[in-house]
């Protein structure tokens, strides 16, 4: 199953190094990774393969691994949740710079190859049928542990 | 101002430190000239694996972080099995290395290793410090992060060039271990939700693991099981959680659990887990465990929920805070089963409740599985059985006794046949399951507890591993008891290659070994060799009285296997197990349990 995994963390590489090593040793196949050094630390984000199963206990394991401020999974849900999209364009780099221009606000996480990771603003609304082309995958937070009371997790 | 040697030496003062296992080395010779006038214990050790070990067994009999000192190099690659032990049990150890001087870092200088990447899978959190004014608060961070949440190990790395920098600096108020962080999730539905399931249920068991030593919540375990009368199964990690002479203490389940505890978990309509993982070693074949119950699950680590058995409700949060709600949430919903007995019955009487019908027909099976199958040996044999060596350890020893195991067959003889009265008593590397463990770990645990008795029980095998600390045993007088079940075998393999590959021996022989009380006399500690049954006794009472260290290598009958025994990829229920032998001529045996 293929979904979305959102951390921040402490910016400190032992972290990262960590993290890396977690996923490997959890057989979590990356399909694309970005990783960002800010004011407060560092942001990754990844999507992820893992059997469905797997997926609860992976989130938190890494939702409680020392030096992970925040972490946040996301799921395909073709629904106006969506926070992420991810296009696996193949041939067509345009497919990515249509979504960005159907929603201006947006960010373009990462472009790796032929895969991209684009970020959707909370503040929009309906995402429809502009984005279900075929590779075109919304992403909507299903767990995470921004919006609820510390220690707790919110499901979305 | 002073140097970083010197206020890590005062942080760990801050740190309530008591004492330090380690070995000195190059890189961390300004501490060790600290040291020198520091007025910290230091014992050292003869090999940084028993440092880690040491700190290990300090921390599981004491409760607070164990700590242990490396220099750079292979001081701090020896460590590596001791804090990858700590890991997996979950034990709070502090391990402290030093590391070559920062300019050379990554540059391949002499001794150098990557630590922190060596580390970073058997640590919960490493720590590298750059400048001497960090160390109290990285230290503060290092000991308060060991013991939050789920306790761990935790290793900081500290330059040579750091230990000598002169720094000033402050020191966080009181020690950091002393303020766990343990987030509670559930809520108060959820409480009242596990409550209802209890009171419903109607052959339920309680599933104690380590997570309830780690919480010191046995006494909330005790509570539960009196108001509910539910018996109690404790893994390798939970023993000594609940009393052993207890009625409702089933003892241990899993792989060497006794018939009737497995039978019980088998057949239970609702599985209370408490600080236990659903082990593979517990469950056996994952389809056939404890299929028709249903489960509640109390741990301190969300990740544990659901990872390897589906449960119907997780509670997450502190064990001792959650069975303090769960026990007061039973006692508020109320049932024959939890009032204060003005109601008769077998057990009923003042202060103590009623049982009802149904939980005195569920402990009533489990006794009748008790007697079908009991946990026992052949008592009849001229050879020394090593349960009976066991036995009679447990039966002279101080009630609040500690002791530390090795691993292998003994380690599980020990499991089954020693009772325990109180919790951190009991010390084993159960879920690495490292060879060599026990000696050291004893060797930790009676610094924490000069005056109790603390014993080692091992196999010869593992104890071949560590017993070079035996002259650190010496020139500390540290009166452990090292009791060596001696089958002249790496026992447990001997067992599966006899079991399982069709007695297919294969490098298991240790026959060719010291005489282990001429070795141990060699230190300076006094010792004793034991190959006749009618000695056992005599035996175990000097030893257990010596106020001195000391050592007895029991030779044991070297083809008693352990059982019962669950293959692999088997069920719980279909364990092998086997009937003690009687022989037609009985000795007389009797005379060997007169006390």
């Amino acid at each position: 199953m293929q979904w979305t995994l959102a951390l921040e963390i402490d910016q400190d590489p032992i972290t990262a190094c960590r993290l890396m090593n977690i996923f490997r040793r959890k057989g979590v196949k990356l399909s694309a990774l970005a990783m960002a050094a800010g004011a407060s630390g560092f942001s990754l984000t990844a999507v992820v393969e893992t059997p469905a199963g797997d997926v609860e206990h992976l989130f938190h394991f890494l939702r409680r691994t020392e030096g992970v401020h925040h972490a946040t999974c996301y799921q395909h849900e073709p629904s106006t949740k969506a926070c992420y999209i991810f296009v696996d364009a193949g041939a067509d780099h345009s497919r990515a710079a249509r979504i960005l221009g159907l929603s201006p606000q947006s960010k373009l996480i990462f472009a790796s190859g032929d895969k991209y990771l684009i970020e959707l603003p909370a503040e929009e609304g309906v995402h429809d049928a502009g984005f279900a082309g075929p590779g075109e995958l919304p992403y909507a937070p299903v767990m995470t542990t921004r919006t609820a009371a510390a220690g707790a997790v919110a499901s979305g | 101002m002073a140097t970083g040697s010197e206020i890590l030496l005062e942080t760990l003062r801050h740190q309530k430190v008591e004492v330090v296992f380690g070995l000195p080395g190059g890189a961390v010779l300004p501490l060790y000239d600290a040291l020198y006038s520091a007025g910290i214990r230091h014992l050292l050790v003869r090999h940084e694996q028993a440092a880690a070990f040491a700190a290990d067994g300090y921390a599981r009999a004491a409760g607070k972080p164990g700590v242990c000192l490396a220099t750079s190099g292979p001081g701090a690659t020896n460590l590596v099995t001791g804090l990858t032990s700590a890991m997996m049990d979950s034990i709070p150890v502090v391990a402290l290395t030093g590391q070559v001087p920062a300019p050379l870092i990554g540059k391949d200088a002499f001794q150098e290793a990557d630590t922190i990447g060596s580390t970073l899978p058997c640590t919960k959190q490493s720590f590298t410090v750059r400048s001497a004014a960090d160390i109290p608060a990285v230290m503060d961070r290092a000991f308060r992060t060991a013991v939050s949440g789920r306790p761990g190990p935790v290793l900081v790395d500290l330059p040579k060039s750091v230990l000598m920098e002169p720094a000033q600096t402050s020191y966080p108020p009181g020690a950091g271990y002393e303020r766990p962080v343990r987030a509670r999730e559930w809520q108060a539905e959820d409480i009242r939700r596990a409550a209802r399931m209890i009171l419903e249920s109607r052959r339920a068991v309680i599933y104690v693991g380590g997570g309830v030593i780690a919480s010191d919540a046995a006494s909330e375990v005790a509570a539960l099981a009196e108001i509910t009368q539910i018996p109690v199964t404790m893994t390798l990690m939970g023993l000594s959680a609940f009393p052993s002479r207890d009625p409702l203490s089933l003892g241990m389940l899993g792989m060497h659990g006794s018939y009737a505890t497995n039978m019980a978990v088998t057949r239970a309509d609702l599985l209370i887990a408490i600080g236990a993982r659903f082990d593979d070693r517990v469950t056996g074949k994952i389809s056939g465990f404890s299929s028709g119950s249903k489960k509640i699950q109390l741990d301190v680590d969300p990740s544990e929920v659901n990872k390897n058995v589906r449960v119907d409700l997780a509670l997450v949060g502190d064990a001792c805070e959650t069975l303090q709600a769960l026990t007061e949430e039973l006692e508020r919903q109320g049932s024959a089963a939890v009032q204060p007995s003005l109601h008769s019955g077998p057990n009923g009487g003042a202060g103590r409740p009623a049982v009802t019908p149904a939980r005195r027909q569920w402990l009533a099976q489990i006794e009748r599985w008790r007697e079908e199958h009991p946990l026992g040996y052949d008592r009849y044999t001229r050879a020394i059985k090593p349960q009976f060596v066991i036995e009679t350890l447990s039966r002279h020893a101080d009630e609040d006794a500690i002791v530390a195991v090795d691993v292998g067959q003994h380690q599980m003889w020990a499991a089954q046949f020693f009772e325990f009265a109180m919790p951190r008593t009991w010390l084993s590397s159960s879920g690495l399951g490292a060879m060599g463990y026990g000696f050291p770990a004893a060797m930790g645990a009676q610094l924490a507890f000069p005056r109790r008795q603390v014993m080692a029980i091992v196999g010869d095998g593992g104890f071949q591993m560590t017993l070079n600390d035996l002259a650190t045993v010496a020139q500390y007088r540290v009166p452990v008891k090292i009791v060596i079940i001696n089958n002249h075998a790496l026992g447990m393999v001997r067992q599966w290659q006899e079991i399982f590959f069709e007695k297919r021996y294969c490098d298991i022989d240790l026959n060719f070994a010291p005489d282990f009380a001429k070795l141990a006399e060699s230190y300076g500690i006094r010792a004793a060799r034991v190959e006749h049954r009618t000695d056992v006794v005599d035996a175990v009472r000097d030893l257990l009285s010596d106020r001195e260290a000391c050592l007895v290598d029991f030779h044991v009958d070297p083809a008693e296997n352990v059982y019962p025994i669950v293959p692999p990829g088997a069920a719980l229920a279909d364990m092998i197990v086997e009937p003690p032998h009687v022989m037609a001529e009985e000795e007389a045996f009797d005379d060997l349990w007169a006390v």
